[in-house]
C-alpha cells in the first residue's frame, strides 16, 4: 500500500503530535512509515507542515498533487498546502465555517476532492481542552476508517503516546470528533 | 531474537549508532539541524548505564578539539557534532587533524541545511571533505544514519583516520522506526552501488536524501526499464563501482545536495549532467517537485516518457482571492528581544544595526538588524563601520546586537579588538539565559551541564568588564523607557575621546524557559481599544499576536498567542495609548525627536506623522 498524508497547521497546536500518532499507528499495524517535518525558523504561531508517508517509499518527501489526505489544523494553512492534494484526495479542515469560499468549492469539486469541515477548535473548547483540537481531527479521521487508521488503532496509539494527565480529556475530544463525523455532516 | 525498534528522528538514530559502537566522549555546539544528536547520546547513555563524557562546548572549535584530543592522544572513541557552518569554525583543527594519527576513533558529524531553512547560507560538508581528502559518508535515511554512525566509528578506529558523516536536515529530522541492538552487536545494512532500475539509457547517481528522493520520483514515472540508479554512500573516496557504472550508461545525471561533489569527482563533462550544465538548479534544496521536474525533463529529452508531470494551476487561480494569514517567521509574542529592538529602533531609526546569528536575527523585520554574516561578525562589522567614518572625523550611531550564547561563542576577540582600537559603537547583548533558536540548550552562563549537573557560571558582565569596557549597563528590556535612556546615554559616552565600545546587557529570560506567561509584566495593553488602523505597530513591533483584520480595518490581538507582556503599549502612536509614546519621546530628548522622519525609506517603517 501507499498512503501520503500532509498535516498542516500552526506551531504549538499539536500538528507534530498528530503526525506522530499517524506514523506510530501505521507502524503498529505492520506498515512501513516515515515522517518529515517542516517548521523552519517558526516558533510559536508559525506555519508547520508534517509529511507522513506510509507503505512502500524511500523518501519522506511528498510532491505537489500527490497526497491522498490533507489534514489541515487551521484554515489558512489549508489553502497554503492544498496544492499537495491529488485529484480525488480527501481533506479534513479545522474551521468554524459551514462552507468554504465559492472558488474553493468549485476547485474541490473539479478535482474530485472530498472535504470535511470540522469545527475541531469548537469541539475541543467545549471539552475544556482548546489545545487538543488535533484529537478532534484524528477522531474525525478515524470515522472515515481509511486503512490503516481504524478507530481502535488510533485510540491505542494515543493511549501509548499522550501523558496520563491529559489522556482522558484527549480521548474525550477524540470521541467527540468521531461522533461529529458520524452525524453525517460531511462535505459535498 | 526479536529486535526491538523505536521511532526516532535521524539525529537520535545517529546517537544510537555511536552508543552501540562504544563511543566514550561526545562534544557539540548546538546548531540546527544537528542539535538533537548530543541530547540523544545523553538519553541513551542513561538508558544503557554507560560511562560517556558528554558536553556542550562553547563553540564548534572547542567541541572539535576536545573530541580530537580524546581520540588522537587519549585513545578514546570520540565524536563531535555541529551544523555545516559550525564546521567552518572548527576548520583550522579539521585540516590539521587529517595528518595526525588517531589512536582511538574520531568521527565528525556535520549536518547540512539545504535551502537553507535555518542558516545564513547553504554549504556542503562533503565538498570540504572531498577537497581535503577526508573520508565522508552521506546516509539516506534515519535508519541508515544509525548504521553509518556505528560503521564510521569502527572504520575510524580500525583505519586510524578521522571520518566525517554528513547529514542533512531531511535525514536529521525525519522520523522512522530504527532497530536497537545491544552495544557492540549492531547489524549494519549499508547500501551502495546500483540499487534500482535495469535501464542503460540513463544512469542516475545520487547520495544521501537525494537518493531516496530519486527512487520515489523514478517510481512515479515508472521509468525503471529505461533508468538505473546508483547510490553513493561513501562520497569520498568513492567506490570504483561508480566509475564502472558511469562507463556503462549512455547518459548520467547526478542529483546531490547542495554543491557539485560527485559530479566534480567524476569530471566527465560530456556524459554527465548535473549542476554544471544547469540541468540541476545551482542552489536550493532539491524537493520532490524539483526532482520530478529535473528527472521529467531529462526523461522527456531522451524520449523515455511521453507525458511528464504538469501542475494544475487552477489550484492557484482558485485561491488567488482567498484571504490567507501569511505567518512569516517572527519572534514569539512577548519575546524580550522584540522590546529591545523596539527601543533601539525608536531612538535611532537611522543608526547602522550590525546583527548576529540567533533568534534575534529576526530583528530585521523591526528595522533593527542590518547585517547577518556569521557568528560574532556583528561586533567586528560594527568596528569596521566605525572606522569607515572615523577616518573622516565623523561619529555615526552604530547599534550592534548579539545574543548571550553567540556572545560567548564568538564575540570575545572581536570585542577586545574594538576596545584595543578605541572603536565607538554600542553593543546590546540580548541575554535571555539560553540558546533559544536551537532548542533551549544552556550557555556557559547558565552554569548547568548537559547532564543537568550544576557547574561554574560565566557571568557575561564580568567578561565584558575584563575585556576593558567601562560603559556597561544591565537593563530589563521590558523597561522600554529605561532602555531608551540607556542607549541615549551610551551615545553621549561615545562622544568622549577615550571612549571604547559601550555595552548594554538587555537581560530577561526567554519566555520558552518560563513556560507560560511572565508574571511581572507591566500591564495588558489594550491596543485594540483605540485602534485607528494605521498599522504603525505592525511595522515597529511585528508581534505574531497582532493581526490586522481587513473587515474592521483594525488590529485584533490573538489571545491564544498574547502573553500580556504589555510592550505593544509603547508601539501605538495614537489616542490613549499614544501617551506612552509621548512619554518616550520626552525621554529620548529633542535631538532624536526632530530627526527627519522616514521620507526616503531609511527610517524603515517608523510612522512619525502622528506626532
Amino acid at each position: 500500500m501507499k498512503l501520503e498524508i500532509v498535516c498542516a497547521g500552526v506551531g504549538g497546536r499539536g500538528v507534530l503530535l498528530a503526525s506522530t500518532v499517524l506514523i506510530e499507528a501505521a507502524i503498529a499495524s505492520g506498515q512501513k512509515a516515515v515522517a518529515s517535518d517542516e517548521y523552519g525558523m517558526s516558533q510559536r504561531g508559525g506555519s508547520v507542515v508534517s509529511l507522513v508517508k506510509i507503505g512502500d517509499c524511500a523518501s519522506p518527501f511528498i510532491g505537489r498533487e500527490n497526497a491522498h489526505i490533507l489534514m489541515a489544523f487551521e484554515e489558512s494553512e489549508f489553502y497554503k498546502t492544498l496544492f499537495f492534494l491529488k485529484e480525488g484526495g480527501i481533506a479534513f479542515v479545522n474551521t468554524g465555517k459551514k462552507i468554504l469560499p465559492g472558488s474553493v468549492q468549485d476547485l474541490l469539486k473539479k478535482r474530485k476532492i472530498v472535504h470535511h469541515l470540522v469545527d475541531a477548535d469548537g469541539i475541543a473548547r467545549n471539552e475544556g481542552m482548546i489545545q487538543s483540537a488535533n484529537m478532534a481531527m484524528l477522531g474525525y479521521l478515524a470515522f472515515s476508517n481509511i486503512p490503516p487508521f481504524s478507530e481502535k488503532q488510533l485510540k491505542d496509539t494515543i493511549r501509548a503516546r499522550v501523558p496520563e494527565k491529559f489522556l482522558s480529556k484527549n480521548l474525550a475530544v477524540f470521541q467527540k470528533g468521531f461522533d461529529e463525523a458520524g452525524t453525517g455532516k460531511v462535505g459535498w | 531474537m526479536e529486535i526491538k525498534e523505536e521511532i526516532m528522528i535521524g539525529n537520535q538514530a545517529i546517537a544510537r549508532g555511536f552508543i552501540e559502537a562504544g563511543i566514550e566522549l561526545a562534544a557539540a555546539y548546538p546548531g540546527t539541524p544537528s542539535s538533537e544528536i548530543l541530547p540523544g547520546i545523553v538519553d541513551f547513555k542513561r538508558r544503557e548505564k554507560l560511562n560517556i563524557h558528554t558536553e556542550w562546548s562553547t563553540n564548534e572549535l572547542c567541541a572539535f578539539e576536545v573530541a580530537f584530543g580524546a581520540a588522537a592522544y587519549g585513545g578514546r572513541k570520540s565524536a563531535c557534532f555541529m551544523k555545516q557552518v559550525g564546521l567552518n569554525v572548527a576548520f583550522p583543527a579539521l585540516l590539521r587533524s587529517r595528518e595526525k594519527a588517531i589512536t582511538g576513533g574520531f568521527v565528525i558529524v556535520s549536518c547540512d541545511d539545504p535551502g537553507p531553512q535555518s542558516s545564513q547560507t547553504e554549504q556542503d560538508s562533503r565538498l570540504i571533505a572531498a577537497l581535503f581528502g577526508m573520508t565522508v559518508f552521506d546516509p539516506a535515511s534515519p535508519r541508515e544514519a544509525a548504521d553509518v554512525a556505528y560503521y564510521a566509528m569502527n572504520y575510524s578506529f580500525e583505519n586510524k583516520v578521522p571520518v566525517i558523516i554528513r547529514s542533512t536536515h531531511r535525514v536529521s529530522h525525519a522520523r522512522e522506526s530504527v532497530p536497537l541492538y545491544s552495544p557492540g552487536t549492531r547489524k549494519t545494512f549499508l547500501y551502495e552501488g546500483r540499487l534500482a532500475g535495469k535501464g542503460t539509457k540513463l544512469g542516475i547517481v545520487a547520495s544521501g536524501m537525494s537518493y531516496s528522493l530519486v527512487r520515489d520520483v523514478v517510481e512515479e514515472f515508472a521509468a525503471g526499464d529505461f533508468v538505473s540508479i546508483y547510490k553513493v554512500l561513501r562520497v569520498y573516496p568513492y567506490d570504483e563501482g561508480l566509475a564502472a557504472f558511469v562507463g556503462s550508461m549512455d547518459r548520467v545525471l547526478v542529483v546531490e545536495e547542495t554543491d557539485r561533489v560527485i559530479e566534480a569527482l567524476l569530471g566527465d563533462r560530456g556524459k554527465v549532467m548535473g549542476r554544471g550544465d544547469g540541468t540541476v538548479p545551482s542552489a536550493g534544496e532539491i524537493t520532490y517537485d524539483i526532482a520530478r521536474d529535473i528527472i521529467g525533463k531529462v526523461l522527456g529529452q531522451l524520449g523515455a516518457v511521453k507525458k511528464t508531470f504538469t501542475p494544475d494551476l487552477s489550484i492557484e487561480s482558485a485561491l488567488s482571492d482567498v484571504a490567507v494569514i501569511p505567518r512569516p517567521p517572527k519572534l514569539c509574542a512577548g519575546c524580550p528581544h522584540r522590546a529591545s529592538f523596539f527601543a533601539m529602533q525608536y531612538l535611532w531609526p537611522e543608526a547602522f544595526y550590525p546583527g548576529d546569528i540567533g533568534c534575534y536575527t529576526l530583528g530585521i523585520s523591526q528595522g533593527a538588524v542590518d547585517t547577518c554574516l556569521d557568528m560574532g561578525a556583528g561586533v567586528t562589522i560594527a568596528g569596521g563601520f566605525h572606522d569607515a567614518f572615523s577616518q573622516d572625523g565623523r561619529l555615526v550611531p552604530i547599534l550592534a546586537s548579539v545574543g548571550d550564547s553567540t556572545f560567548l561563542h564568538a564575540c570575545l576577540p572581536p570585542l577586545y579588538d574594538a576596545v584595543q582600537n578605541g572603536k565607538k559603537f554600542t553593543l546590546v547583548i540580548m541575554d535571555n539565559s539560553t540558546t533559544a533558536m536551537t532548542g533551549m540548550q544552556p550557555t556557559p552562563q547558565t552554569g548547568v551541564t548537559i547532564d543537568g549537573k550544576k557547574t561554574r557560571s560565566v557571568a557575561i558582565e564580568e567578561v565584558v568588564k575584563g575585556l576593558g569596557v567601562s560603559f556597561l549597563e544591565i537593563v530589563d528590556p521590558y523597561d522600554v523607557p529605561l532602555m531608551i535612556r540607556t542607549i541615549k546615554r551610551s551615545f553621549e559616552y561615545l562622544k568622549g575621546d577615550k571612549a571604547v565600545p559601550a555595552v548594554i546587557i538587555a537581560r530577561r529570560e526567554c519566555l520558552l524557559l518560563k513556560k507560560g506567561a511572565p508574571k511581572d509584566t507591566a500591564y495588558p495593553a489594550e491596543i485594540e481599544r483605540d485602534c485607528i488602523g494605521c498599522k504603525s505597530c505592525l511595522k515597529t513591533f511585528d508581534c505574531p499576536a497582532m493581526i490586522f483584520q481587513e473587515e474592521t480595518k483594525k488590529i485584533r490581538i490573538d489571545d491564544s498567542l498574547c502573553t500580556n507582556c504589555g510592550m505593544c503599549y509603547y508601539a501605538c502612536p495614537v489616542q490613549a495609548q499614544g501617551k506612552a509614546l509621548k512619554k518616550l519621546k520626552a525621554q529620548a530628548g529633542p535631538s532624536e525627536q526632530t530627526k527627519s522622519p522616514d521620507a526616503n525609506g531609511k527610517g524603515r517603517g517608523r510612522s512619525r506623522k502622528k506626532n
